[in-house]
């Protein structure tokens, strides 16, 4: 098991790395997905295989397939003038120096060392998932439904056009 | 009927007639003059009702108005001598001025407002002479003084109206301050506002104990310029010619009777303070004097038959001043009572010369046939022969009473300073009777203002008979009674038991009344000589002198010197702080907003607007933040 | 494998999604950008899901559930803006939308 993880932890690091320097777009979206694949495959690591089913079918399958229609519809693949060694330099100090930061503090907060609890087949199934999801946190998950419903709404009528520009 | 009820009724009635008349019927103009006359009557049945049946001690008549820390404050009526004389004057003069008012401002388009003004003054000046205690005189002696700013600028478009009016009250202003600083002062050292109590504090033997003769001195001087302000004593006295321009009911009721004899009264109410100031008591004898000379002689040289009558009132009231300041309260509320009469008197008849022939001009009065108005005259000669000190008539025993009063020993120059006043007090009202009654076309008098020369309701000379109409005639029928019978012994003693001086009361002997019946039949020689002889050249003794005539009808250049010096001051004083204002503080006020727009421009340019910026700073601050939280 | 570097590589990816919507002018960019980070906190949930003793294992899927969820509204509603600003200026640059300028 731990080699397996390991590899998916270079994967996602590597895809990561591609999709933040990549002039292309398009490819980096592809950088995006295989990160995208990789913590999926941690999510199952990790105890929960339904979890990383989801993160494929939503997030690769859907999320990252919309990105690239709206690079498609927008026709604009290359950039018309790379960032400047100035900006990329500050984001760069930026974020190794959040990065450092927060991993001195993570880990001098001691975190617990060795293996992980046994788990409990019961709790772990995806039966009580569903069970959970549907009472316990009930009102999230219709909230969740209102938000989504709201967002597709929102996304069509921020992209609408108005009447008398379209010809017909 | 119990003597509350009926203070109650005649301090309410005028209010309540001022109230209707003024909300509801400003436009009825007859209707609000009726409500306003009902006011008045019933304030004179009041006021005369409780001055013919008086308790033997002062009454209190309050309801209690508020309470601060233990110090309670009412108002109401306190009826004692004092008041209830200054109160019947009040009542029957108003009346008398009302009833006249329906004759004189008959054709007037404010006249329904005018009568609710008069319904005003009453309120305050009845409210003012029964106050019970400091707070409730004061505030309604400054409402008297509004009440008097009101009538004076009746005729609010005539810009020498408006001035007039605010001249008076500035000029009183000035005399307030002083009056309310020696009020709060007093209230400090006495610790009561009740009247009755600081009178018997001061009444007392000595002095109250706790108070310094110099303190008194101060308070009783503070006090006094309220009254140099109100009763138009020099140097304050140069409004009370200028209030001429309101209508002559108003100088009838105001400036002669009634507002002006205020400041007198409150001489009167204090008495006991005063009497223990000496110092100030000379000075004040000295000022009174003063005043009374100075007015007289501006009287002998004006034409204009109100302004003559003005000088009189402040020289009158000067007498007034230099009794109650030499020691006698009857004397000095005896003038104020028959001077109330014939002075009022005086103007009624005034009104009815100027209603008639459109001119204030004695002399143009005089050859239009002023001696034709029969009844008007005959008031003329009664208010006339009353005011010099003829014998019998009503002027003649106040004035010998203040005489009297002034042979102390010390009280010698005034005494002669009195006499040489009362001289020219019958020198210029023969003048002016001689001048109406006796005309001469072909005489050398000039004419300043022919008949007719005034235009508008009240100067439009009458073809019709030659008599006033007779809401006019009769409160001139009614007050010549008066101004004829007042002064009578029966009458004196009467006043001076109510004020509890029965002492003070003298019976001169006929050897004592040679003197000034002899001063009051030369200054009438002297007016015969000049103006009513057949051939006098009706030009008068001043005429001699030349500049002294031009100084006196310049009123002695006081005027022109307080306009040069005091109000160019106060001028330069307000432009000062008009700039001070504008320049300095909504200066800064601009600077400060100015200054505060300036650096929210400036601060607000660092929202660039650009997304990554806002990002990384937002995470930059973050990962301090933090950092310093893990690292302690 | 510890908590500590699953904890660790969610930094690592976290750090990278911050330093792409820091760094690049392409709004699509940005928006992997933000992508990244947050696979990086749902990443953390799950970890301390497994490794922390928890009574109910659950919550923690279902935050990451939820984390999924909103990106995609997200994502919907940020491609439809971009699609906009495409329409409008003919290029999805982030520093042309600087509208919001004080």
């Amino acid at each position: 098991m731990g080699g397996i993880t390991g590899l998916m932890m270079a994967l996602a690091v590597a895809g990561a790395l591609l999709a933040v320097s990549l002039k292309n777009v398009l490819h980096a979206i592809f950088g995006l997905a295989l990160t995208l694949l990789a913590v999926a495959g941690l999510f199952a690591v990790l105890g929960s295989p339904f979890v990383a089913t989801m993160q494929v079918l939503i997030y690769v399958g859907g999320i990252t397939v919309a990105m690239v229609f709206a690079v498609m519809l927008s026709t604009v693949v290359q950039q018309h003038a790379a960032e400047s060694p100035w900006r990329r330099a500050g984001a760069a100090v930026v974020a190794v120096g959040f990065a450092v930061g927060v991993g001195l503090v993570v880990i001098g907060a001691g975190l617990p060392d060795g293996p992980p609890p046994p788990m409990i087949a019961d709790a772990w199934s995806v039966k009580q998932v569903g069970h959970s999801l549907l009472a316990d946190y009930n009102v999230v998950f219709e909230a969740l439904s209102v938000i989504l419903l709201l967002a597709i709404i929102g996304a069509i009528v921020i992209s609408r056009r108005d009447p008398e520009e379209t010809p017909s | 009927m119990s003597h509350a009820n009926i203070a109650v009724a005649t301090l309410l009635a005028p209010l309540i007639a001022f109230a209707i008349a003024l909300i509801g019927f400003r436009r009825k103009h007859d209707i609000a003059a009726g409500i306003a006359i009902l006011g008045g009557l019933v304030s004179l049945v009041g006021s005369i009702w409780l001055l013919l049946d008086p308790a033997p001690q002062p009454e209190l008549i309050t309801a209690p108005w508020f309470e601060v820390g233990g110090f309670k404050l009412a108002f109401g009526a306190l009826l004692d001598g004092r008041t209830l004389l200054m109160a019947a004057v009040v009542g029957v003069i108003t009346f008398c001025v009302m009833v006249y008012s329906l004759g004189y401002m008959k054709d007037d388009p404010g006249k329904g407002r005018f009568f609710a003004f008069l319904a005003l003054f009453e309120w305050s000046m009845l409210s003012f002479s029964y106050a019970p205690n400091l707070l409730q005189g004061f505030i309604f002696w400054e409402l008297v003084g509004l009440a008097s700013f009101l009538l004076i600028g009746f005729w609010y478009h005539k810009p020498s109206a408006v001035a007039a009016a605010k001249k008076a009250f500035i000029m009183t202003r000035i005399g307030d301050v002083g009056m309310f600083v020696g009020l709060i002062l007093l209230f400090g050292d006495v610790g009561t506002l009740d009247i009755l109590q600081i009178g018997g504090i001061f009444g007392a033997e000595g002095l109250p104990e706790g108070l310094s003769a110099g303190r008194v001195e101060l308070i009783a001087g503070l006090l006094f310029l309220g009254v140099m302000g109100k009763s138009a004593q020099f140097p304050l006295h140069t409004w009370l010619p200028d209030a001429m321009e309101g209508p002559t009911p108003v100088s009838a009721l105001l400036h002669s009777a009634t507002m002006v004899a205020a400041g007198v009264f409150l001489f009167a109410r204090f008495h006991e303070l005063f009497m223990d100031a000496h110092g100030l008591m000379t000075i004040v004898l000295a000022i009174a004097v003063f005043t009374a000379i100075l007015s007289s002689t501006m009287a002998m040289a004006a034409n204009d038959m109100k302004k003559i009558l003005a000088f009189s009132s402040i020289s009158q009231l000067g007498f007034m001043v230099m009794a109650l300041a030499a020691g006698s309260l009857f004397a000095g509320l005896f003038h104020l009572m028959t001077h109330a009469l014939f002075k009022a008197l005086l103007f009624l008849t005034a009104g009815a010369y100027i209603h008639h022939y459109g001119t204030n001009d004695i002399v143009s009065i005089g050859r239009a046939g002023g001696r034709k108005m029969r009844v008007t005259t005959l008031g003329l000669f009664a208010g006339g022969f009353a005011l010099a000190g003829v014998p019998i008539f009503a002027g003649f025993w106040s004035k010998e009473a203040i005489l009297g009063a002034l042979h102390h020993d010390g009280y010698m120059v005034f005494l002669v300073g009195a006499y040489l006043a009362a001289f020219m007090t019958a020198y210029y009202t023969f003048r002016m009777i001689f001048l109406i009654v006796l005309p001469n076309a072909d005489s050398d008098a000039v004419v300043e203002e022919p008949a007719g020369a005034q235009h508008g309701d009240h100067g439009h000379e009458h073809h019709g008979p030659d008599k006033a109409p007779l809401p006019m005639r009769l409160p001139i029928i009614v007050l010549s009674i008066g101004a004829v019978i007042a002064g009578l012994p029966f009458f004196g003693d009467a006043v001076g038991g109510l004020l509890g001086r029965a002492d003070e009361v003298h019976h001169a002997g006929i050897s004592e009344m040679i003197l000034p019946v002899a001063i009051v039949l030369v200054g009438i020689a002297l007016a015969w000589l000049d103006f009513g002889a057949r051939k006098a050249p009706q030009r008068g003794i001043v005429a001699w002198f030349p500049p002294l005539e031009k100084a006196l009808k310049n009123r002695w250049y006081i005027d022109a010197f307080y306009r040069k010096t005091v109000i160019r001051l106060t001028n330069a004083f307000a432009r000062l702080m008009y700039g001070a204002e504008t320049r300095g503080f909504d200066g800064a006020g601009d600077l400060i907003a100015d200054g505060t727009l300036r650096a929210g421009r400036g601060t607000a340019r660092s929202h660039t607007g650009r997304l990554p910026i806002f990002v990384g700073t937002a995470v930059a601050i973050l990962a301090i933040v933090s950092l310093s939280v893990a690292l302690g | 494998m510890s908590l500590e570097h699953f904890i660790l590589l969610s930094l690592v990816l976290f750090s990278l999604g911050l330093y792409a919507v820091m760094a690049r002018r392409n709004l699509i960019a940005i928006l992997i950008g933000i992508e990244l980070m947050l696979n990086a906190a749902s990443l953390n949930f799950m970890a301390f899901n497994r490794f922390l003793p928890v009574e109910d294992p659950t919550v923690g899927q279902l935050f990451v559930l939820f984390i999924i969820g909103l990106a995609a509204a997200e994502v919907a509603i940020a491609l439809s803006i971009i699609l906009i600003v495409y329409r409008e200026r003919k290029r999805i640059d982030v520093d042309d939308i600087n509208e919001l300028r004080g």
